[in-house]
This record gives C-alpha cells, sequence and structure tokens, in this order.
C-alpha cells in the first residue's frame, strides 16, 4: 500500500511538462506504481488542456503552407502503439525490472561501496544528481542531511529512517534542513533524486563526506 | 468550420467557466474522428484553424521565440494528422489528446535546449495506460515463464540457479555449502543462464 504521494502542485506542473528530466522520471514512476496519482495527473491533463484551448484572445498568424505540407504526409494506419519494453537491471545478484520511464537506461553503469551500489541516471542537469540506488540487505546509509531537497522512490523492498517505513511505489520528498539515516532490512532498490551533495554530520560518517558525492 | 464562440461571449465566458463548450469538444472530436477513418482534409484544416494559432501562442509563452513556436504547431499538428487513429474517444476528449501530443513534444523540445539532449523521453514518461497494464502482464507472464524454465533445467545447473537467485546466496556460499570450487559453481551458473536464455528466446 502506497503511502506517500507527490504533492497535487507537483503533479500539475509534471502534467504540463515543466518538470525536469530528473523529477519527471519519478513522477512517471510513481504514477505507474498508484492508481489514484495516475487518476490526478489525467484530471490536470484535462484542466490544463482546457485552460489552453478556451483562450479566444489569441493572435492569429501566417502559416504559409504548413498545413498543406501537413497532408501531404501519410497517416499511420497502425491503431496499437507498441507495447515499450521494460528493461532489467541486474545488482547485487538480482534483476530487477524498471518502471517504463527507464526503458532508454539499458546500460547502467553500478558502482559499489559497501552495502551500498549507484548507478548514475541524470548528471546534465545543473546541481541535480539523479541515481539508482540499492541498499544491500541490513545496510545503512549514515546519517546526513541536505541543504536543497531528496526525493526518493522507492522501487523494490523496503526502508526505515527516524520517521517510518517506506514500501514499494513510496514517493519520499525531504525539503532542506531535516536529516535522516535510512536503514533497510530486507535490502532495496530506490531512484534518488537531489538538488546538492549530501553532507553527513554525524561522528565517524564525518570521514564519509567524500562518499556523499560517490551515492548520489 | 468548428463553432467558435462569438466575441462578445468570449469575455462572459472567460469569467464564468473556464470549459470549453460541449459542443465545441463534440466537433473536435467529430473532426478527428473523421480524419483517423477517412483522412478528411476538410475536417483537418478545420482543427488546424483552431488549434494553431493557440499552440503558437502557447509555444511563444513558452520559449519566447517565433521559430520555436512555429515548430511546436507544426510538429504537434502534423502528429495529430499522423497519429489520428490511435485516439481512443472512450479514454477522453480530442483536445485534451491534442494537449498531450503538443504538451510530449514541447517536453522533449525544452530538454534539447536545456541539456542539449535528444533523447525523446517524453514517449516514457507518459506512455498511455493501456498499453502499461499490457507491458505488468508480460512480465507477470514472464516471471512464471522463468520459473517454469529454471525447473527444466539439469539438477545441478538448477538448484544453482535457485540457491543464488531465489534463495539469495553468494557464489562463495554456495561453493562452500556443496564442498566443490567455487570455478565449478561458476560455471554451471553460466551454462544455466545460457541454457535459460535460449530457452526464452525459443518460446518468445
Amino acid at each position: 500500500m502506497i503511502k506517500f504521494h507527490p504533492s497535487q502542485h507537483m503533479l500539475k506542473v509534471f502534467s504540463a511538462g515543466d518538470l525536469p528530466l530528473s523529477l519527471s522520471l519519478a513522477m512517471s514512476a510513481h504514477i505507474e506504481l498508484c492508481p489514484d496519482c495516475a487518476a490526478q495527473a489525467e484530471r490536470f491533463e484535462a484542466l490544463l488542456s482546457e485552460d489552453i484551448w478556451q483562450e479566444h484572445d489569441v493572435e492569429n498568424a501566417d502559416f504559409g503552407d504548413m498545413l498543406q505540407a501537413i497532408m501531404a504526409k501519410p497517416l499511420e494506419t497502425q491503431i496499437k502503439p507498441t507495447v515499450p519494453a521494460k528493461v532489467m537491471t541486474h545488482i547485487a545478484g538480482k534483476d530487477y525490472l524498471l518502471p517504463t520511464a527507464f526503458r532508454q537506461f539499458k546500460e547502467l553503469k553500478w558502482s559499489g561501496f559497501g552495502a551500498i551500489s549507484r548507478a548514475r541516471v541524470i548528471s546534465d542537469e545543473q546541481n541535480v544528481r539523479a541515481s539508482l540506488l540499492h541498499i544491500g540487505k541490513n545496510g545503512r546509509i549514515p546519517e546526513h542531511h541536505h541543504k536543497g531537497y531528496e526525493l526518493t522512490l522507492l522501487l523494490s523492498g523496503c526502508f526505515s529512517d527516524e520517521t517510518g517505513t517506506y514500501h514499494k511505489g513510496d514517493f519520499i520528498w525531504i525539503d532542506g534542513d531535516k536529516s535522516h539515516s535510512p536503514y533497510t532490512e530486507e535490502g532495496c532498490l530506490c531512484y534518488a533524486v537531489q538538488d546538492a551533495p549530501l553532507h553527513f554530520v554525524r561522528g565517524m560518517s564525518k570521514v564519509l563526506n567524500p562518499l556523499g558525492n560517490l551515492i548520489y | 468550420m468548428i463553432k467558435l464562440i462569438p466575441k462578445s461571449m468570449g469575455n462572459v465566458l472567460n469569467s464564468h467557466s473556464i470549459k470549453l463548450l460541449d459542443e465545441e469538444q463534440q466537433a473536435i472530436n467529430d473532426r478527428l474522428d473523421r480524419v483517423a477513418k477517412s483522412q478528411d482534409r476538410v475536417a483537418f484544416s478545420e482543427l488546424f484553424k483552431f488549434f494553431a494559432p493557440k499552440i503558437r501562442s502557447h509555444g511563444l509563452n513558452k520559449f519566447r521565440q517565433e521559430v520555436m513556436a512555429m515548430e511546436l504547431v507544426q510538429e504537434t499538428m502534423m502528429l495529430v494528422w499522423r497519429k489520428a487513429v490511435q485516439f481512443d474517444a472512450s479514454k477522453g476528449k480530442a483536445s485534451t489528446w491534442i494537449y498531450t501530443i503538443m504538451r510530449n513534444y514541447s517536453f522533449d523540445m525544452l530538454r534539447k535546449i536545456q541539456s542539449n539532449k535528444e533523447d525523446l523521453m517524453s514517449e516514457d514518461l507518459w506512455t498511455t495506460i493501456d498499453v502499461e497494464e499490457e507491458g505488468d502482464d508480460q512480465d507477470h507472464l514472464q516471471s512464471r515463464n522463468i520459473l517454469s524454465f529454471i525447473d527444466e533445467l539439469p539438477a545441478l545447473q538448477k538448484e544453482v540457479v535457485q540457491e543464488i537467485y531465489i534463495n539469495d546466496k553468494t557464489q562463495q556460499e554456495l561453493a562452500d555449502q556443496l564442498s566443490v570450487p567455487l570455478g565449478t559453481i561458476k560455471s554451471r551458473l553460466r551454462l544455466a543462464m545460457a541454457k535459460l536464455r535460449q530457452m526464452m528466446e525459443e518460446k518468445s
């Protein structure tokens, strides 16, 4: 049962196509697992669509021969779109089927440190890091906090932190100055997006600060 | 011609309603249907007249450049024309379908501008619900198949696959448990994987 969902605002901005790819991937993957949010996103599409099409004060323009050029092309006759193939990723001895949104990521490069393995998904957005993160059995990420936000979407398994226990599909958004130390008994696979490198705060963990840059 | 709201009524409607009139929605659905069924050029021209200026205006807001706004019009309307048969009226309004085509194309355009990437991610982010359900069925089917394939493996290979992939043992743990060299485990596993791959290719 999914208990943590994106906000209405995020659903709306996603439906408008205005979220960056890093967060759009998380929204799409959550929606694939959550029928409630899927219905909300559809509702926002309908509302946004009406907002735009009901605009009557638009300036007309000269579209030249665009219309004729379009109609010179053949129509497609195939009704069913081809079924998208999902891709698997192999990590820590297991195969995981990734959400549809990740189907272009066929060759993820995993690198590890103890129980933690990471595969970078996006690094071309300024200040943003997006990665798949695998934490092995009984693994813990040392207590850390972020200067920006941290989004974790749980794709498989479950983990707990100071605030609660999370399950597959949960969309966990942490803002600014909170710190936490996620722990997993059975192991888990997450998709994580951050807009600033991690900073470890406690004791020996401080020596791990270079690790912050590795994990996310 | 799609019935447009007279200018004088437009203001009244703007303050009282955020919706297209039902008749307008219906007119759009009908025209898209005619494009899909008989490549009706008159119907498509009417859709173009209605949507093109609004798409351009939206594109100008988003990209602040005439060239890009026009690209958005051209590509959106091209997709509406070419993919008209894919529209399914039982799943929603034609106007919303056209909106999602525009939204997807503009997402890919933005990504091209901001990250210089032409990875066309929008089709992966917003696939239709139907398609996903089909995918899920196939996944269940696939994992069921894999389990039955594992059963068909020769006993020694089957044991290695089960212990490592289902019971989560490491290769070393299994080697210790069976009192065989690690290399033996590795080669049994390699043979088992080759066999499984072959079975899956034959059956699918």
